[in-house]
């Protein structure tokens, strides 16, 4: 059954043992971090935190970690909370042959209620804004979607985007925001400033589960995201227009935020303990002035902590990043198995395939450099066998380990493009790239000494499920 | 609430008081006005007393002068 907002989602986690509310009092910092730190390394069933005792504030509602492990990531597709990471991304990919399906536009949303505008607007007074990292340079706002459309392209629906965007507060109505520019609102906030324009956004935040997910899926620059988060919930998403800008935003969201990019104007920003495990900052950002401030009675504030990885960040961009790689894959090269791209947004990708003929697997790994999201990302690419599951680690390590002659089997590409993260680029932007052909050779690609391979005995997959059922029944 | 009188971050002199805390007297949110870093009275000393923040950390004026700007700014189209 398909969530309608944040709310209905914390109540299932609630019923299934994956919301832990923290109900002793604690310091704004650093505890709510350290505990969201701490949350994902309970493990694959890891729990949402849900404090509302915070030191200092009288009403303050934080959610945390919400889609911080398989277990919550699973809930939130509507999957039993058992599901395996490689069900969960072949389900995915199931539904998004469903894409596109058209929202379903609703009235009176519930954050309609409340509003701040112009001079009056504090997002102080109505989000209890923390800390996450040491280093960072204020308090962030990190899980919020942010709307914005073409300007040269108002009208055109495709083009209007929802992404996950660092965003610093840097004052009662002021924000940055950091467009990367491999990321759709940035192409927006290019064609406005070149005319000289402010750039129209909204801010949505404390979503429905899927809303998360879409908006921090590398889709194409002309698909929408609401029609993917319909084909992922198997209903249409529930939209509005927001009131001051007119972009379309979830219905169901606790908070709305509304003003402008302010175009071509700059301002120190960060650092930000950042997705890659690394800080950024110390860089001239883009401004926000907030105009307007939409908000449920009661609002929940819906935040993400990163930092080393494996955080949330991990769950909620893993999956979502192997669906558009393998579709882009399998269009050209059927013989495509899986993609396991889960590792820091794709910076590490992993492509199991057949082989046509000989040099094909590194075929498979160029190919990946050239997807839109390789582009920015894919800084190493591993292929391995179509017998080898590339989200089991280990056996990706056995065909490092047997399969890899570095002799014929790295592919060096110089001074290829890079998000700008990237820690490990010497200028940023730009990095060498590998291919790792860790495949059996084949056809007339004679290397190696590779007798016979040992098989999995035909039986075992029937020994599994007979396992499984004897050791569920002890 | 007392305020820290410098930066943590760089040691700017001018502070000021962005929010407080809904319960009376138990935090203030500060800003500082050179490098914009903002911090919470309550927060651990590593994060607001200058001398326990960390070298890495840091800011001067002339790493702000030196930041880059992320994107850089567009030529303005031909007004044709």
């Amino acid at each position: 059954m398909p969530y309608d907002d944040l709310r209905s989602f914390l109540e299932t986690l609630d019923k299934e043992g994956q919301l832990l509310r923290v109900t002793d009092e604690v310091m704004p910092e650093p505890d709510i971090a350290a505990a969201a730190n701490a949350a994902p390394r309970l493990g694959d069933a890891a729990p949402a935190l849900y404090f509302d005792n915070v030191k200092g504030f009288t009403d303050a509602r934080i959610a945390m970690n919400v889609h911080g492990s398989w277990a919550n990531h699973a809930l939130a597709l509507g999957l039993p909370k058992e599901t395996g990471t490689k069900e969960q991304v072949a389900e995915f990919i199931r539904r998004w042959a469903d894409f596109p399906v058209r929202p379903e536009w609703r009235d009176n949303p519930p954050w309609g209620r409340n509003t701040m505008d112009g001079d009056e607007v504090d997002i102080f007074q109505v989000l209890p804004l923390i800390r996450l990292n040491d280093g960072d340079g204020g308090f962030y706002i990190d899980k919020a979607a942010v709307v914005s459309r073409d300007p040269g392209d108002p009208q055109n629906f495709g083009n209007q985007n929802v992404g996950i965007y660092r965003i610093e507060v840097k004052g009662k109505r002021r924000l940055a925001l950091q467009p990367v520019p491999m990321h759709d609102i940035a192409q927006h906030l290019r064609k406005a400033e070149e005319r000289g324009e402010d750039l129209p956004v909204a801010l949505a935040l404390g979503n429905d589960p899927v809303i998360s997910i879409v908006a921090s899926t590398p889709m194409k620059y002309d698909e929408n995201e609401y029609e993917m988060a319909g084909a992922l919930r198997g209903a249409p998403a529930p939209i509005t227009r927001a009131p001051l800008t007119g972009l379309p935003v979830p219905w169901g969201s606790e908070v709305v935020v509304e003003g402008v990019i302010e175009g071509r104007r700059r301002e120190i920003e960060g650092p930000f303990g950042e997705f890659t495990g690394h800080y950024s900052g110390g860089r001239k950002m883009t401004v926000i002035r907030i105009d307007r401030i939409s908000y449920r009675t009661d609002p929940v504030f819906e935040h993400l902590y990163l930092g080393m990885p494996w955080t949330e960040i991990d769950h909620l961009m893993g999956p979502n990043t192997c669906v558009p790689i393998y579709q882009q894959l399998k269009q050209d090269f059927p013989e495509v198995q899986a993609v396991n791209a889960m590792f820091t947004h794709g910076l590490v990708v992993i492509v199991s395939t057949k082989k046509r003929y000989g040099g094909f697997a590194k075929a498979v790994g160029t190919r990946v450099l050239t997807t839109p999201h390789g582009l920015g990302y894919a800084a190493t690419v591993i292929v391995v066998d179509e017998d080898v599951d590339p989200f089991n680690l280990p056996q990706v390590m056995w065909a490092l380990s047997t399969k890899m002659n570095p002799a014929g089997d790295l592919i060096r590409i110089p001074n290829m493009p890079v998000m700008e993260l990237a820690p490990q680029a010497d200028a940023p932007g730009i990095l060498d790239k590998l291919i790792i052909d860790a495949t059996t050779p084949t056809g007339s690609d004679r290397r190696g000494n590779f007798s016979n391979q040992v098989k999995d005995l035909p039986e075992t997959g029937e020994w599994l499920t007979r396992l499984q059922q004897l050791a569920a029944r002890r | 609430m007392a305020a820290s009188s410098i930066c943590p971050r760089c040691a700017h002199e001018t502070v000021e008081t962005v929010f407080t805390s809904p319960v009376p007297g138990v935090w203030d949110v500060l800003q500082c006005r050179q490098c914009l870093y903002m911090w919470r009275t309550t927060e651990p000393a590593r994060r607001t007393r200058r001398d326990l923040y960390p070298e890495r950390f840091r800011m001067t004026p002339e790493d702000i002068a030196a930041a880059i700007e992320v994107p850089l700014v567009p030529p303005l189209l031909d007004p044709r």
